[in-house]
C-alpha cells in the first residue's frame, strides 16, 4: 500500500518537471536554429558567394575559385602586373576607424563623466537627448556636415569673415593647412579632407560612446575619488590613478567596438574622403550594387573586412590580457 | 602639538541646513568621536574637516592657520570611508602606497613603508593580494593602513565599523583605540553605535539636528547627560513626568530628594531620568525616595535581569545583577523601589519633548 502511494506522488511529482525540462530543451533548439538562421546562415553564404565565378557582361554563378581574394591582395592582372588598390582601401578602412574611434571615446569620457555627477533630472533629460540623436541617419548628419563645412557657408566663410584665413595667410599657418590638406591655394578648405571624414566619423558615433561610457562611469564609486583626494592626489592625478583604471575595460571595450562600427561607415567616406582614400566599405557597395556589379568580389571583400576586424579584437584582447598581467 | 578647532561652522545644502553653530576643539592626540543619529550631521562635519565639503560659513583652524579654504588634497588628511573604498585595480600593498607614490616617492621606498604599515594592522604577508581576497576586516585594516601612510596631522574615520560583524566590530574598536594611542594621533570619528563611542573616544560630541548636543568624556556623556536627548541616545533611560514645587521634585505627587537639588521656577513641569542600573529593589533600601511598584515581566539577560515595572509614574525597567544574595523576581509581586537622588536627572518637559 505504502510503496503504492509514493509511487502515484512520486509521478505526479515528476510530470511538471519533466514538462519543464521539455519546454527547455526545446527553448534551446528555437534558439539555436535562430542563431543559424539569422547570424551563421547570411555568413556562410557571403562566404559561399566570395567562392563564385562572375560571368562577364552577366551576373554570377556558384563555383569554388579563390579569384576574388586573388585579385584582393594582388590585383586582376596578376601576376602579369601587381595592384594593391583594394589593400590600399582596407588601409583606409582601419586608419579612418583608429583615429575616429578613439576621438570619440576621448571626447564622450569627459561628457560623460561630468554627465553621472549632473542630478538624475538632468541626466535624463540629457540621455534622452543622446538617444534621440541616434535616430538620425549617417546620411543626414553628413548632409549637415556637409553644409557646416561648405566653403560658401559654413566654417571657411565664418574663418574668412572675421578675417582669421587673412591672418594666417599672413603668418605662414595657411600653407602649414594646405600642407594638411585643409586649404586650397586660395581659401580654407575642409570638405573632401582627412579632417571631415574624421570628424564626421566621430561625431557619428558620438552618442554611441557616450551611452556604452554611461553604465560604468555611472556605477563608479565615487568615495574611490574622494579617498584619492584625501591622500594628496589632486584632480588630474585622480584621473589617472584611479577613474581611468577604474573604468578601463569598458574605455577598451567602447572603443573596440565603435572601431568595428567604423570599419563599415560608407555615407561620411563617400562625401568626405578623396575618392583614392575611399575605404573597402565603399568598394563593397560599388561591388555589389554599384558600376561594376561583381557580387562575388564584393562578398570577398566582405570577408576580408570581417577577418581583419576579428584579428584586431583578438589582438587588443591578447595585449589586455597582457597589460593585467603585467601589473 | 596642533589642535583641530571649528569656529561657528554652518553647512546648508539648498534650503536644508545640515550642520549648525559647530564650535570645537579636538586636541592634538585625543580620539574623538562624533556621535547621533543618521542624519543628524555628523558624517557632512567630518566631510568638511576632510575638505571633501565646503563649510557655508565658518572658519577651520589648524595649529592656529586658516585651512578652510584648503582643498582636500592639500589638507591630506588620512580618511577611513564607511565602505573602506580601496581602489579595486590595486593590490593592497599599492593601495597602502598610494599617498606616497602621489608624493613622488620611489617604488622601493614606498612599498617598504607600506610594509612597515601593513605589519602595523596585522597584515604583513597580504601586499600582493587583490582587493577582492581580502575579508571586511582585512579591508578595514587596509584602509587605515592606507590613511596613515601619509602621517596625517588629523585621521578621520566616517563609520569605519559599520560593514563588519558584531564581534570583528568589538575586535577592531579595541584594536583601533590601541593603534590609535600608540601613534598618538588627533582621530575623528563618526559612528552612531554609542558603545564604539564609549568604547574608543576620549571625548564624545553628541550630534543632532546639525548642532553639538553635549561634548565631553564618555564617562560624563552617559551620567550627566546634558539633556533629555543625550540621556535617550546614550544607553537606556527610564522617563517620568514630573513637577518641581518649592524646589522640590514630585513624581506622581509624591516628593523625591534629588543631587543637585531641581534649580526650576515653581510650579515647572519636567521630565525625570534615571538609568535602569541605578535603581535599587534590595530587601534593604533607605527610607526616603521609594515609591510601590508591580512587576510586570522578568527579562534574564545573562549576568543581568531586566525587571519592567508598573510604577505610579509609569513603566519602568530595572536593570538588576545576578549574585550570590540576589532576590527572587515573580510577575505580580509588590515590592518598593528606590531611586537614589544622584541618579536622577531633571530637565525641562518642553526641551524634552524637542529632543524626543
Amino acid at each position: 500500500m505504502s510503496s503504492q502511494s509514493i509511487d502515484i506522488g512520486l509521478s505526479k511529482a515528476t510530470e511538471p518537471a519533466s514538462l519543464a525540462l521539455i519546454l527547455g530543451k526545446a527553448a534551446r533548439v528555437v534558439f539555436r536554429v535562430l542563431v543559424v538562421c539569422f547570424c551563421l546562415t547570411p555568413f556562410l553564404l557571403v562566404i559561399a558567394i566570395s567562392l563564385g565565378e562572375k560571368i562577364e557582361g552577366a551576373a554570377w554563378v556558384w563555383g569554388f575559385e579563390f579569384t576574388h581574394y586573388e585579385r584582393f591582395f594582388v590585383g586582376a592582372d596578376w601576376p602579369n602586373s601587381y595592384s594593391g588598390i583594394y589593400l590600399q582601401k582596407l588601409w583606409y578602412s582601419l586608419y579612418y576607424a583608429l583615429i575616429a574611434a578613439p576621438i570619440a571615446v576621448v571626447t564622450a569620457f569627459p561628457f560623460t563623466y561630468f554627465l553621472t555627477r549632473l542630478t538624475r533630472r538632468a541626466q535624463t533629460v540629457w540621455l534622452i537627448f543622446l538617444l534621440s540623436s541616434l535616430s538620425l541617419s549617417e546620411v543626414f548628419i553628413a548632409m549637415g556636415w556637409d553644409v557646416l563645412l561648405s566653403n560658401r557657408s559654413g566654417l571657411p566663410m565664418v574663418l574668412r569673415e572675421l578675417g582669421i584665413t587673412d591672418w594666417m595667410k599672413a603668418t605662414g599657418w595657411f600653407d602649414v593647412a594646405r600642407d594638411w590638406g585643409l586649404a586650397s591655394p586660395r581659401d580654407l578648405k575642409f570638405k573632401t579632407s582627412l579632417f571631415a571624414t574624421v570628424l564626421t566619423m566621430s561625431y557619428l558615433v558620438w552618442p554611441y560612446a557616450v551611452i556604452l561610457l554611461y553604465p560604468a562611469l555611472s556605477r563608479l564609486d565615487t568615495s574611490t575619488v574622494e579617498a584619492a583626494r584625501t591622500m594628496g592626489a589632486g584632480p588630474w592625478a585622480v584621473m589617472r590613478t584611479v577613474i581611468l583604471p577604474t573604468v578601463r575595460i569598458p574605455l577598451i571595450g567602447t572603443t573596440l567596438l565603435l572601431f568595428v562600427f567604423l570599419l563599415g561607415v560608407y555615407v561620411s567616406v563617400t562625401v568626405f574622403a578623396d575618392p583614392s582614400q575611399h575605404t573597402l566599405a565603399v568598394s563593397i557597395y560599388g561591388s555589389v550594387r554599384g558600376s561594376t556589379l561583381n557580387a562575388p568580389f564584393g562578398a570577398a571583400q566582405s570577408v576580408i573586412l570581417l577577418i581583419t576586424a576579428g584579428l584586431f579584437l583578438v589582438l587588443s584582447q591578447i595585449l589586455v590580457s597582457y597589460a593585467e598581467k603585467r601589473r | 602639538m596642533s589642535d583641530l578647532v571649528l569656529k561657528d561652522i554652518r553647512k546648508d545644502f539648498g534650503s536644508a541646513r545640515a550642520v549648525d553653530r559647530i564650535n570645537l576643539t579636538f586636541r592634538h592626540g585625543e580620539l574623538t568621536a562624533l556621535l547621533g543619529p543618521s542624519g543628524c550631521g555628523k558624517t557632512t562635519l567630518l566631510r568638511m574637516i576632510a575638505g571633501l565639503e565646503e563649510p557655508t560659513r565658518g572658519q577651520l583652524l589648524l595649529g592656529g592657520t586658516d585651512i578652510t579654504a584648503q582643498p582636500a588634497h592639500k589638507r591630506k588628511f588620512g580618511m577611513v570611508f564607511q565602505n573602506f573604498a580601496l581602489f579595486p585595480h590595486m593590490r593592497v600593498i599599492d593601495n597602502v602606497a598610494y599617498s606616497l607614490a602621489i608624493e613622488g616617492m620611489a617604488k622601493d621606498s614606498r612599498h617598504k613603508r607600506a610594509l612597515e604599515l601593513l605589519d602595523l594592522v596585522q597584515l604583513a604577508d597580504f601586499g600582493q593580494r587583490r582587493i577582492g581576497e581580502l575579508s571586511g576586516g582585512q579591508r578595514q585594516r587596509v584602509a587605515i593602513a592606507r590613511a596613515l601612510a601619509q602621517e596625517p596631522q588629523v585621521f578621520l574615520l566616517d563609520e569605519p565599523m559599520s560593514a563588519l560583524d558584531a564581534k570583528l566590530r568589538e575586535e577592531m574598536q579595541v584594536e583601533l583605540r590601541m593603534l590609535q594611542q600608540r601613534l598618538k594621533i588627533t582621530t575623528i570619528v563618526v559612528t552612531h553605535d554609542q558603545r564604539e563611542a564609549m568604547t574608543m573616544a576620549d571625548t564624545i560630541i553628541v550630534m543632532s539636528n546639525g548642532q553639538a548636543e553635549q561634548i565631553g568624556p564618555p564617562q560624563d556623556i552617559y551620567h550627566r547627560p546634558a539633556n533629555a536627548f543625550v540621556a535617550d541616545f546614550i544607553g537606556r533611560t527610564n522617563f517620568m513626568d514630573g513637577i518641581v514645587q518649592s524646589g522640590i521634585l514630585r513624581i506622581g505627587g509624591q516628593p523625591f530628594d534629588t543631587n543637585p537639588a531641581p534649580n526650576f521656577a515653581d510650579g515647572s513641569a519636567v521630565r525625570v531620568a534615571i538609568r535602569p542600573e541605578m535603581p535599587s529593589l534590595d530587601d534593604t533600601m533607605p527610607t526616603g525616595n521609594r515609591m510601590t511598584a508591580r512587576i510586570t515581566f522578568v527579562r534574564n539577560v545573562g549576568s543581568t535581569r531586566d525587571i519592567h515595572l508598573d510604577t505610579p509614574a509609569g513603566p519602568m525597567i530595572v536593570e538588576y545583577a545576578i549574585g550570590e544574595n540576589a532576590r527572587d523576581f515573580t510577575v505580580g509581586d509588590q515590592l518598593d523601589v528606590h531611586l537614589p537622588p544622584s541618579a536622577l536627572h531633571i530637565f525641562p518637559a518642553t526641551a524634552t519633548d524637542r529632543a524626543a
